[in-house]
């Protein structure tokens, strides 16, 4: 098992090294057929080696290797792209493929926050920006790009010193662990003490919409469940106060830095050969 | 969320957010443009989130996915900021290029 992912980890490098924007012809297309080999190998010795899938439903777990796979395949994508939109594309997909992910893992309202927050705000941020700074050359090719984007810094060391991180990184991922013994959380004591009356009838029967109704229905039906959406709500406001704050008091301040930066006036130097 | 998650099953989750993390690592140090560096930086919390919502999982417990709203709210600060100063440092030398800032390297 160490070797097989020792071997993925250089193919990988080897594979992300040759997708590097550089000078001169880039081997793009031999880049991504062994990475996508390597990546189909590790699969396969992983979905037959593991015996994998405890704790999750049954067909559940197919849906991992392929929004992995697609997450992986996107990343690459991301850092080897030499046109900075396309970057933010393939970013989006990143987001949504692990918003698959987090789907598989039960935190169902952490997916559709990453999609609208990661995919939609922040993402759009990036993209008008690329606009706003891009030295527009309209032109399709690669050539017309500007030789920061076209040209990598370091791909070797740079993709060496990742890989050797990422190799340790699995090395350890995969010591076989302590059993799990993780209990449940009582759901029961949150709605006693602090939901009471959430899945009453009376409630159900004053709400006119019928959509909504159908909502409180399902909350009568399983009356001593909560959603992941309510856990997750009860727990940020009742176990972290402080943290709330705190992140308020960065975003306001974030607020407040990005409206500085935006007024300070700036005169242009002398052009710069890039 | 009431079945408890194979270790194994851990450790695929986490294989998926430690590849995310050191591409975005690799994509950091190697591109040269200032918004993919950035854009690089988001790559490494997108496979921070993802080892975190598979601890939540494992544990059962869901502070893992509290503390993906955190890793949200920062991301959405440094995303404001950095671009704020990308689009400064664009406005003074006309290029995006890391290495034309290397003047200020002490």
């Amino acid at each position: 098992m160490d070797y097989t992912l020792y071997i993925a980890s250089v193919m990988g490098a080897i594979a992300v090294y040759l997708m590097m924007p550089r000078r001169g012809f880039t081997p793009r297309k031999i880049g991504a057929l062994l990475g996508a080999v390597t990546l189909g190998a590790l699969w396969l010795i992983l979905a037959r080696s593991a015996g994998v899938g405890a704790g999750m439903p049954g067909g559940a777990w197919t849906y991992y290797y392929i929004f992995s796979a697609v997450a992986i395949a996107s990343a690459v994508r991301v850092i080897t792209h030499t046109r900075p939109v396309y970057s933010a594309l393939w970013f989006v997909m990143v987001v949504l493929a692990s918003a698959g992910l987090f789907l598989l893992l039960d935190a169902e309202f952490m997916a559709f926050a990453m999609v609208i927050i990661y995919g939609g705000a922040i993402l759009v941020t990036y993209v008008f920006v690329i606009m706003l700074a891009a030295q527009s050359s309209g032109a399709e090719d690669d050539a017309a790009a500007p030789v920061y984007d076209r040209v990598a810094r370091e791909p070797v060391a740079g993709v060496a010193t990742g890989f050797l991180l990422l190799a340790v990184l699995l090395s350890v991922l995969f010591q076989p662990m302590q059993p799990n013994n993780a209990v449940a959380s009582d759901d029961q004591a949150i709605i006693a003490n602090v939901l009471t009356g959430r899945a009453e009838e009376r409630l159900t029967q004053q709400i006119r919409d019928p959509k909504q109704q159908k909502m409180y229905a399902d909350a009568v039906a399983k009356p001593d469940r909560l959603t992941n959406t309510q856990r997750v709500g009860m727990d940020l406001f009742a176990k972290h106060p402080l943290g709330l704050e705190l992140a308020g008091v960065i975003l306001l301040i974030s607020l407040v830095g990005a409206v500085v930066i935006a007024k300070t006036k700036v005169e242009a130097e002398a052009a710069h050969s890039a | 969320m009431d079945t408890p998650l194979d270790t194994l099953t851990l450790s695929h989750f986490l294989l998926t957010g430690a590849v995310l993390f050191v591409l975005g690592v690799i994509g950091f140090v190697t591109r040269r443009n200032l918004i993919i560096m950035f854009l690089c930086t988001e790559m490494m919390f997108q496979g921070v989130v993802v080892s975190l919502a598979a601890f939540s999982r494992l544990h059962l417990h869901v502070t893992g996915q509290t503390f993906v709203i955190f890793v949200l709210t920062i991301a959405a600060a440094e995303a404001a900021l950095a671009l704020g100063l990308v689009v400064l440092l664009f406005r003074r030398k006309r290029t995006l290029d890391a290495e034309a800032w290397s003047q200020m390297s002490g």
